[in-house]
């Protein structure tokens, strides 16, 4: 008898747990009600990408030397270079250049491996296209810059949370001016230089 | 208690001064409240989806819907003209018939059930003697309609869900039957108004709640089981079994299921509004408040002020219990089958059966407080 009450006094002590937590639980969706909502409203609204954003890669036709060590450093040797060797000069001319990327997988090896830093990386990220072959650059669309997120008129620009003062989670309405957490990189040369 | 507005009877006379026999009048009006009602249900529903779309996307500090109207407000409308317009597929090898019996069952018995929910002294459209429980057997066609629909689709997830929606809707009926019946042990009848009436008369203090919480839990929790609202909806759980007896349907058979579930939704909630908030009584009963005013009571303007009052109080319990609803699918998750046969047989059925005794007992020892 005494075994059976304690199983019921158990089992009410149990449900009354799990009411406990189901109310926990309500309270704690309550809360995030009065939170303001993370969304950045993308075509309207774009955060600034950082400064070692991995984008489309930018390339620099003039300065190029045919070198082929971004095809050699590349994963799967995408970068095509197309270039003859000139007998009077001695030296490779460059004729074509070119990326696709929709194979590219934005590792930035090329760029860094590149010797004559003909190769940088860009903010742009919208590559979307109709036709995959739409995305194989050639050195003509890998030399034009893309238009930046805070010069266009259209777009709000909102800052990344790394970017955003001590304490701040929220980059709407930010007060002109405010500084990212921390010293900014001329900041810290200054300070060297002193 | 005065009558209050009697907008029926009013109608009847009028039509009837203008030389209409009253037999043709009262068919005159007859439409009338049934169309408002499926007005009232279809409006109710469009706030209720919009509701829970904004409440859900706060929940999850989300936007929600935003540009279809203010706020919006007319996602749901916009939602529904796509359905529309969306081919109506049939599987080849599904039942036609079937396939199209099966949306229709699940939805006319939610608009049916409709006719017992009173916003008023006398605005509902029919004052059922069995009104409850004529709820509760409407309540348990639609899972016919379910499996129907879930049989006839040819495809096993829908079959799955057909069954799932069956066993969870006839396993729930028990104790949402047996919260019922302790109402309707207190209040002697088993109509919708009467039940009401009950409550009156004490303001928010004489509400079923306090003295039926267990029943309110039993009901509540019941409720949403029978909606396949979340933490029971399991029919249609998309992780197992991708939209249960939905996932054939397209167009607007789909829309009817989704119609259906809300409109279920908004009729539990208004029920549960009914049954232990007290229906369309004010915090404060209102007599008192006419009576420390020094306004006559049968004076029209505050006949017509009590009965708006009736409508907005009612709509803000159930969107209040919609609320709760809604917060819960984001708070907690789905339980499994076997834990929900379990809470449903071996919880909630014994409490309801231990809850309907003590109301029993209290009954005969209070009567004065418990409906002698």
């Amino acid at each position: 008898m005494l075994k059976f009450l304690k199983q019921v006094g158990d089992y009410i002590k149990e449900t009354g747990q799990a009411a406990q937590f189901i109310g926990q639980g309500l309270s704690v969706t309550f809360d995030h009600m009065r939170r303001r909502p993370v969304t950045v409203q993308y075509p309207y609204e774009k955060l600034i990408p950082s400064e070692r954003f991995r984008g489309r890669i930018h390339f620099e036709f003039d300065k190029c030397i045919s070198c082929e060590v971004c095809v050699r450093v590349c994963p799967i040797n995408l970068p095509v270079v197309d270039w003859t060797f000139n007998k009077e000069s001695k030296k490779k001319e460059l004729k074509h250049y070119s990326i696709d990327f929709g194979v590219c997988i934005f590792c930035g090896n090329c760029v860094e491996y590149c010797p004559t830093n003909c190769l940088s990386m860009t903010e742009e990220y919208e590559l979307a296209t109709y036709d995959r072959h739409e995305l194989n650059y050639d050195n003509v669309a890998l030399g034009r810059l893309p238009y930046k997120v805070t010069d266009d008129p259209m777009v709000t620009p909102l800052r990344q949370l790394a970017y955003l003062p001590k304490g701040i989670t929220e980059p709407h309405d930010l007060p002109a001016g405010t500084q990212r957490a921390g010293q900014r990189p001329e900041e810290i040369a200054k300070k060297e230089e002193a | 208690m005065n009558s209050g507005i009697d907008l029926q009877g009013t109608f009847i006379e009028s039509l009837t001064e203008l030389g209409i026999p009253p037999g043709a009048a009262k068919a005159l009006w007859m439409p009338l409240p049934m169309f408002l009602m499926i007005i009232v249900a279809t409006l109710g529903l469009l706030v209720l989806v919009w509701l829970e779309r904004k409440i859900s996307a706060a929940a999850q500090q989300r936007i929600g819907p935003e540009y279809v109207g203010p706020m919006g407000v007319l996602q749901a409308l916009a939602d529904g003209l796509k359905l529309v317009f969306k081919e109506d597929i049939t599987p080849a090898k599904a039942d036609p018939l079937l396939f199209t019996l099966g949306p229709i069952l699940v939805v006319i018995p939610v608009f049916l059930s409709y006719l017992i929910v009173p916003f008023g002294q006398h605005l509902a459209i029919a004052n059922v003697g069995m009104g409850v429980f004529l709820w509760v057997a409407l309540a348990s066609i639609t899972p016919i309609g379910l499996l129907m629909s879930g049989y006839s689709s040819n495809n096993k997830y829908s079959l799955l869900g057909g069954l799932r929606a069956a066993a969870q809707s006839i396993s729930y009926e028990i104790p949402l039957a047996l919260a019922v019946l302790a109402i309707a042990m207190m209040s002697n009848s088993l109509s919708t108004i009467d039940i009401v009436e009950q409550q009156s008369g004490y303001g928010i203090l004489g509400w079923n709640i306090w003295r039926q919480p267990v029943g309110f839990l039993i009901f509540w929790i019941a409720a949403l089981a029978e909606c396949e609202r979340l933490p029971f909806d399991l029919p249609e759980a998309e992780e197992e079994i991708v939209a249960g007896y939905q996932t054939e349907y397209s167009g607007m058979k789909f829309g009817l299921f989704y119609i259906g579930s809300y409109v279920n939704l908004l009729l539990s909630a208004l029920l549960v509004a009914v049954l232990y908030l007290g229906g369309w009584e004010f915090p404060i009963p209102l007599d008192l408040v006419a009576s420390w005013l020094g306004i006559n009571e049968i004076s029209p303007w505050w006949q017509i002020i009590t009965a708006s009052l009736g409508i907005i109080m009612t709509l803000l319990k159930a969107y209040f219990l919609v609320f709760i609803a809604i917060l819960l699918r984001w708070t907690v998750p789905r339980v499994r089958i076997d834990q929900l046969l379990n809470l449903g047989w071996k919880f909630l059925l014994p409490v309801g059966l231990v809850n309907l005794l003590l109301t029993a007992g209290l009954k005969l020892a209070f009567p004065f407080a418990f409906g002698g």
